[in-house]
């Protein structure tokens, strides 16, 4: 007993020191801003490649002089992709950090749980890839948004379904069963009606599971013409899969962006992610100045192709920069205002927060459709930007 | 008639995957009256070997059982020689401390997996990954009915083992009354080495045959674990029989669940039977048994 409380002091001893020591040492000639991003857990692949472009972009921002002849520093909290340890990983960063404002935000649950908290202290927070309508339709003036919300991702869908696939008249919409999933297939089902389609199915899933056959089955028997998915990588990757091994043959595959574009989902779909449509927020291809740089030189550093949650991150690693050079003083409402009146040309696009429909503080964009030709991922449409044609409709899996 | 026969195939294979990943847990369980809460990163570092011996080697996936269930049950053998049978020398430490070693060395096995290999998702691509064989109407993925016959397999052979060798004996032996198996001349310290070993091979053996259908990355054991625990519970503490039982329920509800229910609530599912199971028969499966 005595020896067990011993060692409890001990620890809490170490740790004080750890805390104290450590925020001791920063010095005040930095700017600190606060980024949360899953690191581990199972979407730990995306904050990963998040992870990097920011770095990237600090690296390039700090050799070119900082912000007003500071260096920002960046403080990156693992959330594992639970929201709960998102909220603590957030109060850590604006309570002991004591960052002057707020980047990253990986997946819709986190961000949700997140974003309250940093309203509540009155916190700038950049998302960048937190994509449920939500998360800016609740009027929050210190919560900003780079990233077009889940329910414009289909946009590019739409136009294609009416000037390609004109043939196309029902759908199955699959989605992975958290935020991200749950919002962006319930918008889909209503732009549907928009679109000319009818909704035959839209099913809900727990992601990480091992067999979607009874799924797909079901998909199957109904004989939709185009199967829409809102997945992240691994699911897509079995789904496709399995969706093979079935034999299931609709005109089209779409996939609602996320684990569609990475190229793991090809690494591990192997010959059934051939033909995939995806829709998707950003390619090398965009028309937009420093796109095509970007992706080489994230080549060039880290030896693997990057997509559009690294250029989501790029991005907002900039207008954060920018952010603090037009900001009055490091007065967080100063901060925010300055991140208000953002008027910026970056890779992932122009940045302006605008409000519309029930959003505010929402950037807005168009999308693009890729598609896996040869196992590489080509543009295909608006054809203004494409870097192949598409293969439409998508052959039967028995005449491949 | 035909999404039913499917979904009872996709069940029955399943389940026969889920009952080898209990078996190996319910073995130590029922040993050593403890739960081994690293069951599923066990699993996961015997993902990893195939991957390696796949990917850098090109050793088919089932040839690499060879040799992921003896390195397995080599890890097994080390954790249960020098990190488990220490903390039961202690008196001062309860026993129920083992478990939460289990729960730090399946933390330290996923950190580690995470130092060498990163967070990147791992899968192993054969010819057959997404072969598949017709019968009338309904599809057999063939990697999973192979998959499934190498777990009856080694189901099989874990019980000639028990009941015919003389270590298994003195395994069972153990598990029924460790003082008594003391006193007969069982040397328990070994059984417990022994079983711990077995255990981890067996679930070593299903990471394996799991790879050509699923994929990998460190966290992937968490989900297992859980799923061995909630087979184990079903199918009585410790008792082999059990846990086969154990992992076809689960196998099938899942299945039929996410047909005729929605898989949404694939969890769901496997859980409420499990408050069920524990409601209305306690002890699992096992009380139906003699075994």
């Amino acid at each position: 007993m005595k020896k067990s409380k011993v060692f409890i002091g001990l620890f809490v001893a170490v740790a004080l020191v750890f805390t104290f020591g450590i925020s001791q040492s920063m010095a005040a000639d930095t700017i600190k801003v606060g980024i949360i991003l899953p690191l581990t857990g199972k979407l730990a692949k995306f904050g990963e490649i998040e992870n990097k472009s920011f770095l990237m972009a600090l690296k390039e921002i700090n050799a070119g002089g900082g912000v007003n002849g500071k260096k920002i520093e960046l403080i990156v909290e693992d959330t594992t992709g639970k929201p709960d340890v998102g909220r603590s990983a957030i109060e850590k960063l604006i309570t002991q950090d004591k960052v002057v404002m707020l980047g990253g935000g990986y997946s819709s649950s986190v961000t949700w749980a997140t974003i309250a908290v940093a309203q509540q202290n009155k916190v700038p927070f950049l998302v960048n890839t937190g994509s449920a309508d939500k998360i800016t339709e609740q009027g929050w003036e210190y919560i900003f948004r780079l990233n077009p919300p889940v329910s414009e991702y289909p946009g590019a869908v739409g136009s294609f379904l009416k000037e390609v696939a004109t043939d196309v008249k029902t759908v199955a919409i699959l989605h992975e069963n958290s935020l991200f999933g749950q919002s962006g297939s319930k918008t889909f089902e209503e732009q549907c009606e928009g679109f000319g389609l009818k909704v035959l199915m839209k099913e809900g899933y727990e992601a990480g599971a091992i067999d979607f056959k009874p799924l797909l089955m079901n998909v199957k028997s109904k004989e939709a013409d185009m199967v829409y998915m809102i997945s992240y990588i691994m699911d897509a990757s079995l789904l496709m899969r399995q969706a093979k091994e079935l034999n299931l043959n609709p005109k089209l595959f779409m996939g609602g962006a996320a684990g569609f574009t990475l190229p793991e989902f090809e690494k591990n779909a192997g010959k059934a992610s051939e033909f995939v449509y995806s829709a998707t927020l950003w390619t090398p291809s965009v028309p937009y100045p420093g796109a095509k740089a970007y992706y080489d030189k994230y080549v060039e550093l880290y030896n693997e192709p990057t997509e559009y949650h690294g250029a989501e991150a790029y991005s907002a690693m900039y207008v954060i920069a920018d952010t603090l050079k037009r900001a009055k003083s490091l007065d967080r409402k100063d901060v925010r205002n300055a991140l208000a009146d953002t008027n910026l040309i970056t890779v992932f696009g122009p940045v302006k927060f605008i409000s519309y429909d029930k959003m505010t503080n929402q950037n807005k964009l168009p999308t693009f459709l890729v598609q896996w030709i040869d196992g590489k991922l080509e543009t295909v449409w608006p054809k203004t930007v494409s870097t192949k044609g598409y293969v439409y409709p998508t052959p039967k899996w028995s005449k491949r | 008639m035909e999404v039913f026969l499917q979904t009872l195939v996709a069940g029955v294979l399943k389940g026969g995957l889920y009952g080898l990943i209990g078996l190996g847990m319910s073995l130590i369980m029922g040993v050593m009256g403890i739960i081994n809460l690293a069951h599923g990163q066990l699993m996961m570092v015997a993902m990893y070997v195939t991957f390696v011996l796949s990917h850098y080697l090109g050793i088919d996936p089932y040839i690499s059982l060879f040799v992921s269930m003896p390195a397995l049950f080599f890890l097994g053998v080390v954790i249960q020689k020098y990190t488990l049978n220490p903390l039961m020398e202690q008196d001062s430490i309860l026993p129920e401390n083992q478990v939460l070693m289990t729960v730090g060395i399946g933390m330290v096995l996923t950190e580690i997996a995470r130092f060498i290999f990163t967070s990147d998702y791992k899968s192993v691509q054969t010819s057959y990954s997404d072969a598949t064989f017709f019968l009338g109407e309904i599809s057999f993925s063939i990697a999973l009915v192979i998959s499934f016959f190498i777990a009856v397999g080694l189901t099989l052979f874990m019980f000639w083992f028990l009941l015919k060798t003389d270590t298994g004996r003195s395994i069972r032996a153990t598990a029924q009354d460790k003082d008594a198996a003391l006193l007969m001349g069982v040397n328990s310290k070994r059984i417990t080495v022994i079983t711990f070993g077995l255990g981890s091979a067996l679930v070593a053996a299903a990471g394996t045959v799991l790879m050509p259908i699923y994929y990998l990355f460190p966290d992937i054991g968490g989900s297992f674990t859980r799923n061995a625990f909630v087979i184990t519970i079903l199918g009585g503490l410790g008792s082999t029989v059990g846990a086969i039982f154990g992992g076809l329920t689960l196998g099938l509800a899942e299945a039929f669940g996410a047909t005729y229910i929605g898989m949404a609530y694939d969890d769901m599912i496997g859980l409420l039977i499990f408050i069920l199971v524990l409601l209305f028969l306690p002890g699992g499966f096992k009380r139906l048994t003699k075994i």
